[in-house]
């Protein structure tokens, strides 16, 4: 998996001049001496020599596989896409697993694309999701399943799947999973990502499971191949599961 | 001290000399197959980078210069199709075109085991720096190498390269028999062998340890901080856009600059350098390029 950016230049001014090692950044005269300049026309030499590879990249990445037919992006509280994401977790976990799976949950930070009307194909899947994982589905007891409800809310929402909630504050009310009150007491199984579950990503509430099941089979950008081929026609859908 | 080594060849430098720098650096990290732009729909950077006009944009400041060294702090595997298909040997291969001069052992660059690195690296013109891997019994082994040096008017820049610890990072599985050893008395042994016995006026070290953790694995703060003798560490893995170079006085009491660019080739680093008929630098300045925003 790829380790996630940080991009924090702005952050490391305040940093810079908090840490007495540094040489100070008061020192630098001008900081127009660094103002980005660019480049734009691309090398013919390099253009060719990487065209050469080309045909056989889109002779294996190229094909179509779903067309897009809105524009999806992420958003919040909830977004078609968003959802979308979810559910292809749950429901691929619900059939390598025979058995329902309550709930999928990912963070929006493992995509990298937005989808914008036509041909969906496989390169753009790949690059909608780059990371390598694979599917892992979590048994977790209901007071952990509240604590995700709430770490959602506290993102101001994020993909998930088989759950219903609003979010007043920070706060998740009226939490239904499948369309049942949430039980405490109750486990339910959960699907996301080896690294979501590895403690990656803004769920906290995933890492204290009482059990887990890693499909090391199951590449979650594969996943997302066989979902999108499978809808083959994709459109934007949301039904209220997260509302503010 | 420090602050002659920060002062930039800008608006300052009109006190100094109108004279080029004798040598100019230019470096990338993290690139992660990013071979052509972002594409327009990317979450961020969209319709940033390419290595087409990273090459182009190269090759303008190779006509300007006296002399240019391009490097590269590693993880230029995993990250588009690109890598799917072909594994990295397309990116090794165009930056062997433009001229790298060297390029650190990133990470990634074991996502498809020793053998996947040793088939990729066959078509990589320019030495892979990783002095604290041992490689030895595995097809890596004679893809990889210590240090290098670079003479230019008979100012000798030492090179060597860093790896990161694999714990957590590379999957046993993945880094087969290599063996990561400390970064620190790798790095200073290296240092040491470059100053004294190759004589070198200017150490750089390509790591690919990151730039800052708080979690006690090495990073380039920390290396730079017990190190003697670098004087610049050219970074990667942590993905940082760092504006300009971070000065760390190191155990001499001289200063230790440390720069990355980001990810992806959106951003190509540049440091001036220029020294005397002694060899002694008086000058490094830095700038940095966004390729793809705009016009020169």
């Amino acid at each position: 998996m790829l380790i996630r950016k940080i991009i924090l230049p702005l952050l490391f001014i305040g940093f810079i001049s908090g840490c007495s090692h540094y040489s100070s950044s008061e020192e630098r005269p001008d900081n127009k001496a660094v103002t980005a300049t660019q480049y734009p026309e691309p090398d013919p030499e390099i253009s060719k020599l990487l065209n050469t590879y080309r045909d056989s990249l889109h002779l294996q990445m190229g094909e179509t596989i779903a067309t897009i037919h809105d524009t999806l992006r992420f958003s919040k509280p909830e977004s078609a896409l968003g959802n979308l994401v979810a559910d292809a977790l749950r429901f691929r976990a619900g059939s390598e697993l025979k058995q329902f799976v309550n709930i999928g949950v990912i963070g929006d930070s493992s995509f990298r694309l937005y989808l914008t009307p036509g041909d969906l194909t496989r390169m753009d899947v790949l690059e909608f999701m780059p990371y390598e994982n694979h599917l892992v589905i979590l048994k977790l007891k209901g007071e952990r399943v509240m604590e995700l409800a709430n770490q959602v809310a506290e993102l101001g929402g994020a993909p998930i799947s088989g759950m219903r909630f609003r979010i007043d504050g920070d706060r998740a009310r009226g939490v239904l999973v499948n369309a049942q009150t949430l039980n405490p007491a109750e486990e339910y199984l959960v699907a996301t990502t080896s690294w979501a579950a590895n403690g990656g990503d803004q769920f906290p509430a995933l890492w204290d499971y009482s059990d887990r099941i890693d499909l090391h089979e199951v590449n979650v950008r594969e996943l997302y191949i066989d979902y999108f081929k499978s809808r083959r026609n994709i459109h934007a859908n949301r039904d209220g599961r997260i509302r503010s | 001290m420090a602050a002659g080594l920060m002062t930039p060849l800008g608006a300052g430098a009109k006190l100094l000399t109108p004279a080029k720098p004798n040598v100019t650096i230019l470096y990338t990290n993290d690139t992660h197959a990013r071979l052509d732009p972002f594409p327009d729909n990317a979450v961020e950077f969209a319709g940033l980078g390419g290595i087409a006009r990273r090459a182009s944009l190269v090759k303008k400041i190779r006509s300007e210069s006296r002399h240019v060294l391009l490097l590269d702090a590693g993880d230029v595997f995993q990250g588009t199709p690109w890598f799917d298909v072909y594994g990295g040997e397309v990116d090794l291969k165009l930056m062997s075109e433009m001229g790298y001069d060297a390029m650190a052992v990133g990470n990634h660059e074991f996502d498809r085991g020793p053998d996947g690195f040793a088939e990729a690296a066959q078509k990589a013109r320019f030495p892979i720096l990783a002095a604290n891997y041992d490689a030895s019994g595995t097809p890596m082994n004679e893809y990889l190498q210590r240090l290098i040096v670079k003479e230019f008017e008979g100012f000798r820049i030492g090179i060597f390269g860093l790896g990161i610890e694999f714990n957590g990072v590379v999957s046993p599985d993945l880094h087969g028999g290599v063996r990561h050893r400390d970064p620190i008395a790798w790095a200073t042994g290296m240092t040491n062998s470059l100053r004294q016995y190759h004589k070198c006026d200017f150490i750089i070290c390509l790591s690919h340890l990151g730039f800052q953790y708080g979690s006690g694995r090495m990073d380039d703060m920390t290396l730079a901080e017990k190190v003697a003798g670098i004087d610049l560490i050219i970074g990667g893995h942590t993905h940082t856009f760092l504006d300009y170079p971070v000065g760390v006085v190191n155990p001499d009491g001289d200063v230790t600059q440390i720069t990355q660019m980001g990810h992806g080739g959106v951003r190509l680093g540049r440091i001036d350098l220029s020294f005397n008929e002694r060899n002694q630098k008086y000058a490094l300045s830095d700038r940095y390029y966004t390729i793809g925003e705009g016009t020169e």
